[in-house]
C-alpha cells in the first residue's frame, strides 16, 4: 500500500516509528491501518506546508481565545498558552467498543471500592486489600466516613489514563478519582479544530463530545439534596487563578451555566451552604468541585487551607449539599491499587478486569517487596500518594548514592511506595520538523455516573511527548495535546453525530449569580482599564503639544498638563519635569515594574480580566489577547517616535475593549460592576487632573492653549465649538468637564451616573436608607451642584482654592465610596483564621 | 469510683468576631470500666446550628456554628462518670512477649487487629524515627512481655523527661521534645507512641482527664488544671493496655477517659475556625475533677 498519495510530499515519507513501540498509524509491515487511511491521505493531499500553517493558526485560535495551562515554574510567566498538535488521534468505532466497556467496568470496581472504603470496609477484613493501603494513605479523609448510603455513584466523575503497550495491549496507567481535569481542553481542542480542519473534521465521522457534556449536567442536577428541585443551584469551586487549570475551570463553568466560585465567595449557614452574590446570599445545592479534597474545609480537613469553606464537610455529611467528586475520593489514586483490583474485580463482579493496568508490585508485601528491589532498575518506584509531593522515580538514572537512599526509604516505610512496570507507550504522528514524527501519546478518557451507569466522553484528551526522545508525558513539563476522534462505523450511529459541538460564541455571563471574587474583579478591571486609557490619551496630548510647542509661548500648559499626568499616573512628580527627558516619557508607556505606568494598569487589568473570563465574551478576550501581544512585541525601550502610533492603537483597542462590553455584557450585574468601577475611576481621576491644571491660572495666551488642550483630553473640544464657537474660558470649560451631568467625560456626570447604579445594587440595609457607599456619592455630587461657578474662578488671578477644595472634596468622597463598596461586596480580605489550640497539657499529679 | 468533671474554655477576642465553626471532643465516651452516668454541653453564646455525631474512632463529637457578632466564647462540659479499676497485666504477668504481640498485630485481619494496625503508622503529629525507636529498644529485651516492656518505656520516660508547660507548645516538634527532654502530658504521649509505633507495636493517643492530688494533702485545686493525655498500646492477647508516662503509672481509678486517636491531631477538645474581627485571641481552660463519693459530695 502506497503511503503517500503525492510523492513529493515530505509529509508521510520520512515517517518512521520508534523502535520497540507500538505505532497507532503505521502497523508492523511500514502500512498505514485502515482507520487512518482517509486521514493519512488527507494529510499528504494538504502538505507539509499548508499543515504548518494549520497549526499557526490553531495556535493563533488558542491564543485569541485565552486558552492557557499556567506551568509552575515556568520564567515566562504563569499563562501559558495550551499546545494543540494539528494532527488529530484516531480511534475506529470497534475499538473503542472495547476500551469504552473496560473503562465503565473500572468505574463500577472502583466506585465500590470507594463505597466500601467509606462504608464497612469488607475488603480489608476478607484481605483483598490491606489496611496500610487505606489507613496509610492521605486520601483517606476519616470525617468523611461514612458516606451516605444514598448515592449510587459517589464516584460521580472518573478519568484514566490510558497508554497501548509494544504488544498493543491497551492498560490504564492512571485513575483521577479526586476532582479530574482535563475533560475542558478536551472539548477547547475539539472546537478549535472543527475550526481549523472543517472539512476533514466533517467528513471524518467523528463522534461528537457534546453527549458527554450534557450527560454531566444531568447528572450534576440529580445529586441536588431533594431531588424534585427543578433548578438546582449548581457551582464550580476553584482554588482560584493561579491555578494551572484555572483556564478550564472558568470554561467549563461558562459552557455549562454554571458559577465559578472560590472558596471565599460560599459560607456556611444554618447548616446549608450559600453563596454570597451582590451583598445577598443564596443557597447552593451542588458543587463541582475542582480544589483538592483535603483543602475543602479549614475546620475538619486541613487546618491550613485558606482555600476552601470552613464547614463544608459537616454540610456534606448531613446530606444538605453535594459534591462532585465528594470529599475524600483521592483515597482511589493510590498506583498499589493495581496490584489488587484484579482480586477486587473477581470478588465484587465476578469478573476479569477488561482493561489491565501496568504490572505493580506493593512493597508493603515483604515478597513484592524483595521482587522490587531485586529488579528495582526495570521499574519505576512511586509513593502510593502525593504527600510531601513526593515524586515518581527511575532508580535506573540514579546513581549508586541515589539508588541507596531510595532503597532506605522503602525499607523504612515499605507500605508507602509501589514498583510497577515502565509502560513503552505507542507513538502518533505528531507535526514536527521537518514532516510527522512519532510522539509517545498518553489518553485520558473521562466518565460521568449516570443512573444507568457510567457515561463514557467519546474520544478524550491526548498528550504526547515535547520531544521525539522524551519518556513522559506530562502538561507540567510543558507537553502538547492532541484532539482525539472516535470514528464512527456504523450508519446507524449517524445520530450520534448530529449532535451539535459547542457553539463557539454562545451566551456567556448566564451566570445570574454575582460573587465577591468575581465583584471585585470586575470592578478592578474596568478601573485598571480607565487609568490605562485616561493616561495614553494625556500622554498623547502631550506629545502632540510638546511637538508644536517648540521655542512658542512659556511652556507654562505643558507643565501644568504634565502636573496632571503625574497625578493621575501617581508618579512623583520628579520623573515629569518640564521637560522630560524622552525615556520618561516611553518609561510611563513601558515600564511595568513602576506602579501606574501604563504598562502597569495594562497587567492589572489583565490579571482581573482572567479571573472573569468565564463572564467575559470571547471578541473581548480577544481583544485582550490583541493588547497583551501588543504590548509584549514593542521593542524595549521603544523609540519615541514610534509612540504616537502605539498611543492611538493602544487606545482603539481600549475603546473596542469597552465596547464590547457594552454590547454583550449591558443587561448584566457584571455590567453594572463594570460601569460602576468606569464612572467611579473616571470621576477620580478627572478630579485629580483638573486640579493638577486648573486651580493655578494661567496668562494669555496660555490660557487658551491650556484650556484647549484639556478639552481634547477630554474629548470635549468638538462639544465645546458647538455651543461656544470661541476661544474657550476657563467659567465655559470647567461647566463642560466639572458641572456637567450630560458630557459623558465630566465629572458630574459619572457622580449622576454612579448615584443610579449604586441604587440599582441590592442594598443591604434598610429601603428608605442610604448604603454607606451612596452616601459619600450624593454628598458630592450635591456639592458640586451646590457649588457657585464665580467662586470656583474669582478672576483675580491668584490660587483657585474654593476650585481646589472642591475637586479634593470629591476625589475623597469618591473614594470613601470605593471603599464602601468592597465592605460590602468584595471578598472579606481576612479569611478564616484557626481558633488557638488549647491542647491537653494538664494532668500533672503532684 | 464517681467523678464529675467540670471542663471550662473560655475564648476572648479583642473585637467581635463574625462567625466560628467549631468541634468538640469533650464527651467522655463508655469504656468497659467507664460508665457516663450525665453529661451537659453548654455553649454561650448559643450556637445558631449544632449537631452530634460518633467519628470515626468511636469517639463523640458536637460540631457548632456561631454566625452572629461575639466577642467571647465559652463552652464548658459536665460529666459525671463511674469507674471500675480495671485489671493490671503488669502485675498480673499477662500479655504476649513483645516480639509475638508485634507480629501478630502486623498480619492481623479480625476486626480488632485491623483496627490495631493502623496505629501502626505515622500519623500527621507522630512520626517515627529511628532515634526515638533505639531509644525504645533499651526497654524491649528479648521475650519481655509487652505490657511489661512498655511499663518499663513509661517509667523511662517519666524518668528522663521533665515536665515543664513553658517548654513546649502545641506545635513544638517531637524530635525538640526529645533533644530537649522537656514538655507536657501530650509531648510525652506523642513521644511513646512514636517509640512504639517505631518499634512495629501499635499505639494510640487517649485524651481525657486525671483527679489530681491534693497538694500537701489539703483542698483539691479547683480549676486549675487542664485536659490531660496518655497513651494505649496494643496486645493482640489483651487488647489496648493505657499508661499514663506524665504520672507514670497505669491509669485506674483517676483516669477519665475522653477520646482516643491516631494523635492529638483527632480528639483536640475543642477546635475552631473564625472569621472577622482583629488578630489576637485570648484562651483560658479550666478543669475540675471531682469525687462523687460521699466524703466529697458537695
Amino acid at each position: 500500500m502506497p503511503m503517500s498519495a503525492t510523492p513529493s510530499s515530505t509529509l508521510l515519507s520520512g515517517y518512521r516509528p520508534l523502535q520497540g513501540h507500538h505505532d497507532e498509524m503505521v502497523d508492523a509491515g511500514g502500512g498505514v491501518t485502515g482507520s487512518w487511511r482517509y486521514l493519512a491521505d488527507a494529510l499528504d493531499a494538504l502538505g507539509p506546508d499548508a499543515l504548518r500553517q494549520r497549526r499557526e493558526q490553531v495556535r493563533r485560535i488558542l491564543r485569541e481565545r485565552g486558552v492557557t495551562y499556567n506551568v509552575y515554574g515556568d520564567p515566562h510567566g504563569l499563562q501559558r498558552t495550551w499546545d494543540l498538535d494539528p494532527v488529530p488521534v484516531l480511534i475506529d468505532s470497534a475499538e473503542w467498543g472495547r476500551v469504552e466497556h473496560g473503562l465503565q467496568q473500572r468505574a463500577e470496581l472502583l466506585n465500590r471500592v470507594l463505597q466500601d472504603l467509606y462504608g464497612d470496609q469488607e475488603l480489608l477484613t476478607r484481605g483483598l486489600l490491606p489496611a496500610e493501603l487505606v489507613h496509610g494513605h492521605d486520601g483517606f479523609l476519616r470525617p468523611c466516613h461514612p458516606y451516605r448510603t444514598d448515592l449510587a455513584h459517589p464516584l460521580t466523575l472518573y478519568a484514566a489514563d490510558l497508554a497501548r503497550g509494544p504488544d498493543g495491549t491497551v492498560r490504564v496507567i492512571g485513575d483521577r478519582t479526586q476532582s479530574p481535569s482535563g475533560a475542558g481542553y478536551a472539548l477547547e481542542n475539539r472546537v478549535v479544530m472543527a475550526r481549523t480542519l472543517p472539512s476533514l473534521f466533517r467528513e471524518s465521522h467523528v463522534h461528537r463530545l457534546a453527549l458527554f457534556f450534557q450527560n454531566l449536567r444531568a447528572t450534576l442536577s440529580g445529586l441536588a439534596p431533594g431531588r424534585d428541585r427543578d433548578d438546582p443551584h449548581v457551582v464550580v469551586l476553584t482554588p482560584g487563578p493561579l491555578n494551572e487549570t484555572y483556564f478550564e475551570h472558568a470554561f467549563l463553568a461558562s459552557y455549562l451555566g454554571y458559577t465559578l466560585v472560590e472558596g471565599g465567595d460560599l459560607t456556611v449557614r444554618d447548616g446549608r451552604v450559600w453563596l454570597r452574590s451582590m451583598g445577598r446570599l443564596e443557597p447552593v445545592d451542588v458543587i463541582l468541585r475542582r480544589l483538592d479534597d483535603d483543602y475543602c474545609d479549614a475546620l475538619e480537613l486541613r487546618p491550613d487551607s485558606l482555600l476552601g469553606v470552613p464547614g463544608l464537610t459537616e454540610v456534606a455529611r448531613r446530606g444538605r449539599v453535594a459534591i462532585a467528586n465528594p470529599l475524600g475520593a483521592g483515597i482511589l489514586e493510590n498506583p498499589a491499587l493495581h496490584a489488587f483490583l484484579p482480586g477486587i474485580a473477581r470478588h465484587l463482579l465476578g469478573q476479569e478486569l477488561a482493561l489491565p493496568g501496568l504490572p505493580t508490585w506493593w512493597c508493603g508485601d515483604p515478597e513484592s517487596c524483595e521482587q522490587v528491589l531485586a529488579r528495582l532498575e526495570t521499574l519505576v518506584i512511586k509513593p502510593i500518594d502525593r504527600r510531601a509531593g513526593e515524586p515518581a522515580v527511575f532508580p535506573g538514572t540514579l546513581d549508586a548514592a541515589g539508588r541507596d537512599a531510595l532503597i532506605a526509604r522503602i525499607r523504612q516505610a515499605p507500605h508507602r511506595y509501589v514498583g510497577q512496570e515502565q509502560g513503552r507507550f505507542s507513538s502518533v504522528p505528531t507535526l514536527g520538523e521537518p514532516g510527522l514524527e512519532p510522539r509517545l501519546a498518553v489518553l485520558r478518557t473521562f466518565l460521568v455516573g449516570r443512573p444507568d451507569g457510567y457515561a463514557v466522553m467519546p474520544g478524550g484528551l491526548t498528550r504526547v511527548t515535547g520531544h521525539p526522545n522524551d519518556a513522559s508525558v506530562s502538561n507540567q513539563a510543558g507537553g502538547l495535546s492532541k484532539d482525539t476522534w472516535v470514528i464512527a462505523s456504523e450508519p446507524v450511529r449517524e445520530a450520534a453525530l448530529l449532535t451539535p459541538e459547542v457553539t463557539e460564541d454562545g451566551p456567556t455571563d448566564r451566570s445570574a449569580a454575582l460573587p465577591p471574587a468575581a465583584t471585585e474583579n470586575l470592578f478592578w478591571m474596568a478601573r485598571y482599564a480607565e487609568r490605562a486609557e485616561q493616561s495614553l490619551r494625556l500622554l498623547r496630548i502631550i506629545l502632540r503639544l510638546r511637538a508644536s510647542d517648540v521655542g512658542a509661548g512659556t511652556g507654562a500648559p505643558l507643565r501644568q498638563l504634565l502636573a496632571g499626568l503625574a497625578a493621575i499616573s501617581g508618579q512623583a512628580g520628579d520623573t515629569l519635569r518640564r521637560d522630560p527627558a524622552d525615556d520618561a516619557l516611553v518609561a510611563l508607556l513601558q515600564d511595568d515594574s513602576r506602579t501606574g505606568t501604563v504598562a502597569f494598569n495594562f497587567n492589572a487589568m489583565m490579571a482581573a480580566s482572567h479571573a472573569v473570563r468565564d463572564r467575559l465574551a470571547p471578541d473581548t478576550w480577544r481583544v485582550i489577547g490583541t493588547i497583551r501581544r501588543r504590548l509584549a512585541e514593542l521593542p524595549s525601550p521603544l523609540p519615541v517616535d514610534d509612540l504616537p502610533a502605539i498611543l492611538d492603537e493602544l487606545i482603539t483597542l481600549l475603546a473596542a475593549f469597552r465596547g464590547l462590553q457594552e454590547d454583550t455584557m449591558v443587561h448584566s450585574r457584571s455590567w453594572s460592576f463594570l460601569e460602576t468601577g468606569r464612572c467611579l475611576e473616571r470621576g477620580l481621576l478627572t478630579s485629580a487632573f483638573l486640579r493638577a491644571v486648573m486651580v493655578t491660572p494661567l496668562d494669555t495666551p496660555d490660557e487658551p492653549r491650556l484650556l484647549d488642550a484639556v478639552l481634547e483630553h477630554l474629548e470635549s473640544l468638538n462639544a465645546y465649538h458647538r455651543e461656544h464657537h470661541r476661544q474657550p474660558r476657563p467659567e465655559t470649560v470647567l461647566q463642560l468637564v466639572l458641572s456637567s451631568e450630560t458630557n459623558p467625560r465630566a465629572v458630574g456626570f459619572q457622580l449622576a451616573r454612579l448615584e443610579s447604579r449604586l441604587a440599582s445594587l441590592p442594598a443591604a440595609g434598610a429601603p428608605d436608607r442610604l448604603s454607606a457607599h451612596q452616601r459619600p456619592v450624593l454628598d458630592a455630587r450635591t456639592s458640586l451642584r451646590l457649588s457657585d461657578p464665580e467662586a470656583l474662578l474669582p478672576g483675580d488671578g491668584g490660587r483657585r482654592d474654593a476650585l481646589d477644595s472642591l475637586l479634593r472634596r470629591t476625589a475623597d468622597r469618591l473614594g470613601q465610596a470605593a471603599r464602601a463598596l468592597a465592605a460590602a461586596y468584595f471578598t472579606d480580605p481576612q479569611g478564616p483564621r484557626q481558633l488557638d489550640p488549647v491542647g491537653d497539657r494538664g494532668g500533672e499529679q503532684t | 469510683m464517681r467523678y464529675r468533671i467540670t471542663h471550662r474554655t473560655e475564648y476572648h477576642y479583642p473585637q467581635a468576631i463574625s462567625r466560628s465553626y467549631n468541634e468538640t471532643h469533650l464527651a467522655p465516651r463508655p469504656t468497659p470500666t467507664q460508665q457516663i452516668l450525665a453529661h451537659d454541653l453548654t455553649i454561650a453564646p448559643r450556637p445558631d446550628y449544632s449537631s452530634e455525631r460518633v467519628d470515626y474512632y468511636g469517639n463523640h463529637v458536637t460540631h457548632f456554628t456561631i454566625q452572629r457578632p461575639h466577642d467571647q466564647l465559652a463552652v464548658t462540659a459536665t460529666t459525671d462518670v463511674s469507674l471500675e479499676v480495671p485489671a493490671d497485666p503488669v502485675a498480673g504477668k499477662q500479655g504476649l512477649p513483645w516480639e509475638q504481640a508485634m507480629a501478630e498485630t502486623r498480619g492481623g485481619t479480625s476486626a480488632a487487629a485491623l483496627g490495631a494496625r493502623e496505629f501502626l503508622l505515622d500519623s500527621p503529629l507522630v512520626e517515627t524515627r529511628p532515634a526515638l525507636a533505639d531509644y525504645a529498644r533499651t526497654s524491649f529485651v528479648p521475650s519481655r512481655r509487652l505490657p511489661e516492656a512498655v511499663h518499663d518505656l513509661m517509667g523511662r520516660i517519666h524518668g528522663d523527661f521533665a515536665y515543664d508547660p513553658a517548654a513546649t507548645t502545641i506545635s513544638t516538634p517531637l524530635e525538640r521534645v526529645f533533644r530537649e527532654r522537656r514538655g507536657v502530658c501530650q509531648d510525652f504521649a506523642h513521644l511513646a507512641i512514636a517509640c512504639l509505633r517505631g518499634l512495629g507495636i501499635a499505639a494510640r493517643y487517649v485524651s481525657g482527664y486525671v483527679e489530681t492530688a491534693p497538694e500537701g494533702g489539703g483542698a483539691r485545686l479547683i480549676g486549675a488544671d487542664a485536659s490531660h493525655a496518655w497513651f494505649a498500646a496494643y496486645d493482640p492477647s489483651l487488647g489496648w493496655i493505657a499508661f499514663d508516662p506524665t504520672n507514670n503509672r497505669m491509669p485506674a481509678q483517676q483516669h477519665i477517659t475522653t477520646a482516643w486517636g491516631r494523635d492529638y491531631g483527632d480528639v483536640s477538645p475543642l477546635k475552631g475556625v473564625i472569621f472577622g474581627g482583629s488578630q489576637g485571641q485570648r484562651s483560658q481552660v479550666a478543669v475540675h475533677v471531682q469525687r462523687l463519693d460521699s466524703e466529697d459530695s458537695p
